[in-house]
């Protein structure tokens, strides 16, 4: 029943024509009605045509528009001059935070040392996980682990918040991965170099301030130097930060590994290595 | 398409055909396959297969029966609505145009004739009569185009094609079916009796018609209007438009659907390449503008 629409069609009702059509409202010839369609009116050279209703109307909000976009324009400028500033005092303030982070470590050391005590430092808060061997055979819950650790390929690296829930799980798995603490060096690098948003459900690189500003910018998180400010130091917003972070897929390790059948303490490679992993990563980035 | 199927002849396999044999398996342990095979000696045709789709002189797949479904049955009110449909598309330009009738010539769109045609005896004044009103070009092309058949269907006493041309509809035969037959692609209906199949050829609406002016005129009360009831049709009127106003570039630039629409975005946003911030120190700014600072 389909009958093709043409462009050329003269407006009028279809059915009209069968009653008792009157020559005179019958569709003008073959060759395109001029009518329905008027050329814009560029007036020829002398001769004044009359410029057609349409192409005003069109005109007009077209220039709506554009003064509307150009409005819009100003006003992001002068944001993003805004956020800019403020992203650079953001960073200064971090690098003395953590600056005075390690003086402070130095300086409860050295305090300790005089008094002839100790300085215990807390346990860590953060842990760097890499899953260590591939996909098959894996036993039902240790798979499941590592589902939920969003390690769901070899050489796949997360971040994890260590309490108790997390410290067992990471047991249970030990076999599979290998992690550790990771150092302001390692957290910065892995995201600037291999660092991938989930935005939308997917995994966008974060070439920009504006992904991370526009999917974290409700907790605060604007830019780069904020998201691995929440990283590194375990910020109240952690979890959505962390989550927001894709799963790192890391390279194999320049140099290899030593034995992935073992764990660390005996000479292989699985396991908590604490510190080790930061020398790791340098290998796995 | 089921309207073609009407005029349909039926066309079977010999019921018998490849089963007049009494033949039988030989079953197994004689190193042959288990096929059916023909009884008896003496000829070469003992004891080979029969009876399989898959034999030498055996019967086909599905042999072809006569009871096949040939014709098929359409509602009466849908015959009428794609008869109305035919008929609105032919008093469309474009649309008879996007057939491919030569059209360019007419002086207007649907043509209507002068009621003498109707009385017309010759086939010379036919074609007299068609030139004047610029319908001839339609003819010629006709008769250009008449060309082999490609395919099996020249063997089968189809042997030529041609292209369409104009169909005459006129009300009272005096002599105009005799005029007009034998032109080329010409066809002729009585406006009573218009053949879907010539209004629309192939499903393609917009088949390019001369009406005679009797015939023009019986129109109205063949088929009545959307609102009237058709004087010889009992009950029938015309289908409702679907749409009102079927002038879409005007709908679509109408104030009241743009006020609707959101602001068109052409910008196409492509993935960019990820520069590597620990090395690309543009990049790096870009992501941390203190980096700067701490070189």
């Amino acid at each position: 029943w389909e009958t093709p629409y043409s462009p050329l069609c003269h407006p009028l009702i279809i059915m009209s024509s069968k009653k008792a059509a009157a020559p005179a409202k019958t569709a003008a010839p073959a060759k395109p009605a001029a009518a329905a369609k008027p050329a814009p009116a560029k007036a020829a050279a002398g001769t004044p045509v009359p410029v057609p209703e349409s192409f005003l109307k069109k005109r007009k909000t077209l220039d709506e528009i554009k003064a509307k976009r150009a409005v819009a324009k100003a006003d992001k400028t002068k944001k993003n001059k805004a956020t800019r500033r403020l992203i650079f005092k953001r960073a200064e303030k971090y690098v003395k935070e953590y600056r005075q982070q390690e003086k402070d470590l130095i300086r409860h050391k050295r305090q300790a040392k005089n008094n002839n005590g100790f300085y215990i430092s807390p346990e860590p808060k953060l842990a760097f996980v890499t899953r260590i061997r591939g996909i098959n055979c894996v036993a039902p819950q240790t798979r499941k682990i590592l589902q939920l650790l969003r390690l769901r390929q070899i050489h796949n690296g997360v971040f994890v918040k260590l309490n108790k829930a997390t410290i067992t799980m990471l047991r249970l798995v030990e076999p599979y991965i290998t992690y550790g603490e990771p150092n302001l060096k390692s957290v910065s690098q892995l995201i600037y170099k291999r660092g991938f948003g989930k935005v939308n459900k997917q995994r966008i690189p974060l070439t920009d301030n504006s992904i991370i500003a526009k999917a974290l910018g409700r907790y605060g998180i604007i830019c780069i130097e904020d998201l691995i400010h929440e990283i590194y130091t375990v910020g109240p917003n952690f979890k959505v930060a962390n989550n927001f972070l894709w799963p790192f897929k890391l390279s194999s390790p320049l140099g290899g590994y030593v034995k992935k059948g073992n764990h660390f303490t005996e000479g292989g490679d699985f396991g908590n290595r604490e510190q080790e992993i930061n020398k790791l990563i340098r290998r796995m980035n | 398409t089921n309207m073609r199927k009407n005029a349909r002849q039926a066309y079977a396999v010999n019921t018998e055909a490849g089963h007049q044999h009494s033949a039988e398996s030989w079953g197994t342990g004689r190193a042959v396959s288990r096929i059916p095979r023909v009884s008896g000696g003496g000829t070469s045709r003992a004891g080979q297969g029969a009876f399989g789709n898959m034999c030498r002189k055996g019967r086909m797949f599905a042999p072809t029966r006569i009871w096949r479904k040939w014709h098929r049955k359409i509602n009466t009110n849908q015959k009428r609505y794609a008869v109305a449909s035919a008929l609105a598309a032919s008093a469309l330009p474009s649309l008879v145009l996007a057939r491919g009738h030569k059209i360019a010539e007419l002086p207007e769109v649907p043509l209507v004739v002068d009621a003498a045609t109707e009385g017309l005896q010759k086939t010379k004044q036919a074609i007299a009569a068609l030139k004047a009103v610029g319908a001839y070009a339609d003819v010629e092309k006709v008769k250009a185009s008449r060309k082999l058949r490609a395919g099996k269907g020249k063997m089968r006493n189809r042997r030529h094609v041609q292209r369409l041309g104009p169909l005459v509809v006129y009300n009272e035969d005096k002599g105009i079916t005799k005029a007009f037959r034998n032109l080329p692609g010409v066809d002729l209906a009585q406006v009573e009796r218009l053949n879907l199949l010539q209004l629309a050829p192939g499903g393609h609406v917009g088949r390019f018609i001369v009406w005679t002016k009797s015939a023009f005129d019986r129109l109205n009360d063949i088929y009545g209007g959307v609102d009237r009831e058709s004087k010889q049709k009992t009950g029938y009127k015309l289908p409702q438009n679907i749409m009102n106003n079927s002038d879409l570039t005007r709908l679509i630039n109408s104030d009241e659907i743009q006020a609707t629409l959101r602001p068109t975005n052409r910008k196409i946003i492509r993935a960019r390449h990820k520069k590597n911030p620990l090395k690309n120190l543009g990049v790096k700014v870009r992501l941390n503008p203190y980096a700067l600072s701490l070189r």
